[in-house]
């Protein structure tokens, strides 16, 4: 190589890198509006880019404060609270969106054969889940329990807007759908902004917004449920929702056995078909919703019943092996 | 090969391995672990999580406290004056990505950083 080639190479080189060193730079700087708030019982976390990022933030931040207020069944002014109260007494007027959110979860029920059930709230209260003092309930008291679960006895009136729950003593809770539910009135506030990009995490209800500001995908860590750290990573792209159900969050142990949050409407006791799902969805509410019926129901009605739901499902079996549908394939990587 | 040549080649050699060079380090820089701390929704500490720092220190917020500790490369709750000790549960984490939560006293610690490892968030 003559000696001129050498320098018209370096030349080439230094020039290239100056130029494109302010561009990485500048790209790096377009830092997102950023917040991390608690509400729905949970941390969330959001992270929002584009031009009117900051709008966008508030906007987001007041639908979520909205919607908890409307769904805490803590809240003595929530409609769920106002519901439960009036059970086999009289039908409650409530917003839109809680009728909308019923509607949602009903629908569900009915497609799942009642493995996703709202009125499941009378099951976790005897078991301690809704106060934190766990406790093994009687078979008495279970079947009791089971007595007050049915969505069936959940009656809708859309002309008048009202929520009515046929028995006395039944309750509703929307804990298994509001996360996602929220998520996908948070996709139409980015829409309506023109967000660029955006990444919400609800308390592990994740939203992956258009393209991440650096690469292709959206790298999802699946949190390990037997041990420290993340077990695989899902490579999304474009805009999903990604809703896990476990075993691991919210449990106790009793004589070496684990009771989980997760009811089974069917036995009134916790789920022991799995120890956790992933569900990656087109829609908040169905993949939020559909992770706890996978959980409930178990591996084999998952994997056969995601495609007729429209949804991906990645979980692990009592032994820890994992499972997916085949679309996955591509875009999973599991950890050991 | 004309002096001038070699003093221009010479140059544009020094200035290609700074550029390239400071790019490389920057970039290494970025890819070192980071400790995120949040209370009540604000950052109160940054700490670097590296091999061979060991330490530990009190969080507080509106709501309590928890004592957070560094060792190996890897970070914990060590104590937490929450009910249900859940961050304290959730043991050692030590990738990027990772985070434990203490809801009930609203403090969130998460790694965060660079690099190949980079993992965006964390479904559960």
């Amino acid at each position: 190589m003559s000696s001129k080639r050498i320098v018209n190479i370096l030349a080439f080189v230094f020039v290239a890198t100056v130029l494109l060193v302010p561009i990485i730079r500048k790209n790096a700087a377009s830092k997102p509006a950023f917040s991390e708030i608690y509400s729905m019982n949970t941390i969330i976390d959001i992270e929002v880019y584009g031009k009117n990022k900051e709008k966008t933030l508030s906007e987001i931040v007041q639908k979520i404060n909205e919607i908890n207020k409307l769904t805490d069944d803590f809240s003595k002014d929530s409609d769920i609270y106002k519901i439960n109260e009036n059970a086999g007494i009289k039908p409650v007027k409530v917003s839109s969106i809680t009728l909308d959110m019923i509607k949602k979860s009903l629908n569900i029920a009915r497609e799942t054969g009642g493995a996703f059930d709202i009125s499941i709230y009378s099951v976790s209260k005897i078991w301690g889940f809704k106060s934190g003092d766990y406790r093994i309930p009687t078979e008495t008291e279970i079947q009791k329990a089971l007595k007050l679960v049915s969505y069936k006895d959940i009656v809708l009136d859309s002309k008048n807007q009202t929520v009515f729950l046929r028995k006395r003593g039944e309750s509703i809770d929307l804990g298994g759908i509001a996360k996602g539910y929220t998520l996908d009135a948070i996709k139409k506030i980015l829409d309506r902004n023109n967000a660029k990009s955006a990444l919400i995490n609800m308390g592990g209800n994740v939203l992956t917004y258009e393209t991440p500001p650096e690469g292709k995908f959206w790298n999802i860590g699946i949190r390990n449920p037997r041990g420290e750290g993340i077990i695989g990573v899902l490579k999304i792209e474009g805009t999903k929702f990604i809703s896990t159900s476990g075993d691991y969050e919210r449990f106790f142990t009793k004589n070496g056995i684990r009771y989980c949050h997760i009811m089974s409407p069917f036995t009134g006791k916790p789920a022991r078909k799995i120890i956790s799902d992933t569900v990656v969805s087109n829609k908040g509410y169905l993949g939020d919703a559909l992770s706890t019926a996978f959980f409930v129901l178990g591996k084999e009605y998952a994997l056969n019943n995601a495609k007729k739901f429209g949804v991906e499902v990645v979980g692990f079996d009592l032994n820890m092996k994992p499972f997916y549908t085949t679309d996955l394939n591509n875009i999973i990587e599991l950890r050991k | 090969m004309k002096t001038g040549d070699k003093f221009l080649l010479l140059i544009l050699a020094i200035l290609v391995i700074l550029t390239v060079g400071t790019g490389i380090i920057s970039q290494r820089s970025s890819r070192d672990k980071i400790i995120v701390i949040k209370s009540d929704g604000k950052t109160v500490k940054q700490v670097p999580l590296k091999r061979g720092i060991s330490k530990s220190f009190e969080i507080k917020s509106r709501e309590g406290h928890l004592t957070v500790e560094i060792k190996d490369g890897k970070v914990r709750v060590a104590n937490s004056t929450c009910k249900d000790k859940l961050c304290v549960k959730e043991g050692w984490i030590d990738k990027i990505g990772e985070s434990i939560v203490c809801l009930p006293n609203r403090i969130s610690i998460s790694i965060t950083g660079g690099g190949t490892d980079k993992i965006d968030t964390t479904t559960y």
